[in-house]
């Protein structure tokens, strides 16, 4: 299947890097993760806030839906969440920004290693599946709502 | 803080201040060992070089570590001797420090450290980073004649015998992973493993007992008290240590071998991803 413009732009920027500057790419978007955290003020239709004590940190995950239907994320994540995480956290919500919750849902998460890189996508490493599987739960939730809302 | 004089070596831990003031000494090799694989890309401690417990010190074509060969290679490359003392630090409450320092114990190196707080500890100080990879112009590691696989760490068989002679198990994993309710840590991928529980007559311990909230390690007595006292080890019990993958028991094998004085602890770094999966291996659960 294609990806949405925005995320497909970004995964060709990544296939087409080497591996040492694919790390740096993937640290400068890590280094954005701040960026994505609501703003001050801002507003929501869900949020999904969980923490997890024994090893990973909070994963905020918040949801506003405009009058287009287009979907936006915005993610805050806990000190101890992993680099490639947070790198995942930008790439997701610029990849993904201003498209339909149904086309999340149709979003396969196979473009992670194409991202990524084989060498870095371990079996520890795989909160980076995570982010993506949290903000469909997100959506789905939204969707449900709106569901029950026209019964 | 200062490093507790009471542990049987105290001499193995450093703290973060002593690190930041011996950044330049000669003789010694700082390494970062983590589970993030970007962590030390994005800042390191200045100085120190990064060994990677998958990439550096693990063979996955037999699922087992480097051959002595490869640890030679991989010190020379670092600029280590068998003469340098490696002061490992690293993420998550130095878990993976602990692993490589293990690891370095199995191919002979004595000389070893751990800054006591990792990682965590010096960031939460305001201590420097620094992206610079250092380089080191190639050093002499002589192969080392055998990695000390019976000294150390513990196979399945060493394990399943220590079941059947009820002779100390310590499951270091969360509580729910003990009793079977989880395969995994909460929010952590299922690494593979088929069924829940742990080994027969094993003792549950978690690793994070022995921390301290800013990750290090807590002082001798109270370490005595869960371990000697609350569990009833004694110091010349013959123990094995096991988690899922082996790094977690790593850190208990640290504390115990170094910082209570145990003699005989062993690693079992195949751990419930082998007990777990292993035809024919017996479990219980919810005990």
């Amino acid at each position: 299947m294609s990806y949405p413009a925005k995320l497909e732009a970004i995964i060709s920027l990544f296939e087409g890097l080497p591996d040492p500057e694919k790390r740096e790419t993937l640290i400068a978007y890590s280094d954005q993760a701040k960026a994505q955290e609501p703003g001050e003020g801002e507003s929501f239709d869900l949020e999904d806030i969980r923490k997890d004590e024994e090893c990973t940190d909070t994963v905020a995950v918040f949801l506003r839906i405009d009058d287009a239907g287009g979907a936006h994320f915005r993610i805050a994540l806990g000190p101890q969440v992993q680099t490639l995480t947070k790198a995942m956290s930008s790439i997701l919500c610029k990849g993904l920004d201003g498209i339909t919750p149904e086309e999340i849902l149709e979003i396969p998460a196979d473009f992670v290693p194409r991202i990524v890189g084989a060498e870095l996508v371990r079996l520890r490493s795989q909160t980076v599946y995570y982010l993506l599987t949290r903000m469909k739960g997100i959506v789905k939730v939204w969707l449900r709502r709106k569901q029950a809302g026209r019964d | 803080m200062s490093i507790d004089s009471n542990y049987v070596h105290p001499e193995v831990l450093v703290t973060t201040a002593w690190m930041a003031d011996h950044l330049k000494d000669d003789g010694i090799r700082i390494i970062e060992s983590n589970e993030d694989v970007l962590l030390y890309d994005v800042g390191h401690i200045p100085g120190a070089v990064h060994i990677d417990w998958q990439r550096d010190l693990q063979d996955h074509t037999v699922r087992d570590y480097i051959q002595p060969e490869a640890f030679a290679e991989l010190c020379r490359r670092n600029g280590i001797t068998p003469e340098t003392t490696c002061i490992f630090y690293g993420d998550k409450s130095n878990w993976w420090s602990c692993y490589a320092l293990w690891v370095f114990r199995l191919f002979g190196h004595t000389k070893v450290r751990i800054v006591d707080g990792g990682r965590d500890k010096w960031i939460a100080e305001g201590r420097p980073l620094t992206r610079e990879v250092p380089a080191f112009a190639p050093v002499d590691y002589p192969v080392p004649s055998a990695r000390l696989d019976r000294e150390i760490r513990a196979f399945y068989d060493d394990a399943l015998a220590q079941s059947k002679a009820s002779r100390p198990l310590i499951d270091v994993r969360s509580p729910g992973e003990f009793k079977g309710l989880v395969t995994h840590m909460p929010e952590y991928p299922q690494e593979g493993v088929l069924r829940g529980g742990h080994i027969p007559g094993a003792r549950s311990v978690p690793w994070k007992e022995a921390v301290n909230a800013d990750a290090t390690f807590k002082s001798a007595a109270e370490l005595k008290a869960i371990y000697q006292e609350n569990l009833g080890l004694k110091t010349d019990d013959d123990v094995i240590a096991y988690c899922r993958i082996g790094e977690r028991s790593s850190h208990t094998w640290f504390v115990l071998n170094y910082l209570l004085g145990f003699t005989k602890v062993r690693n079992y770094d195949g751990s419930w991803t082998e007990w777990g999966n292993r035809v024919g291996a017996p479990i219980e659960k919810s005990v």
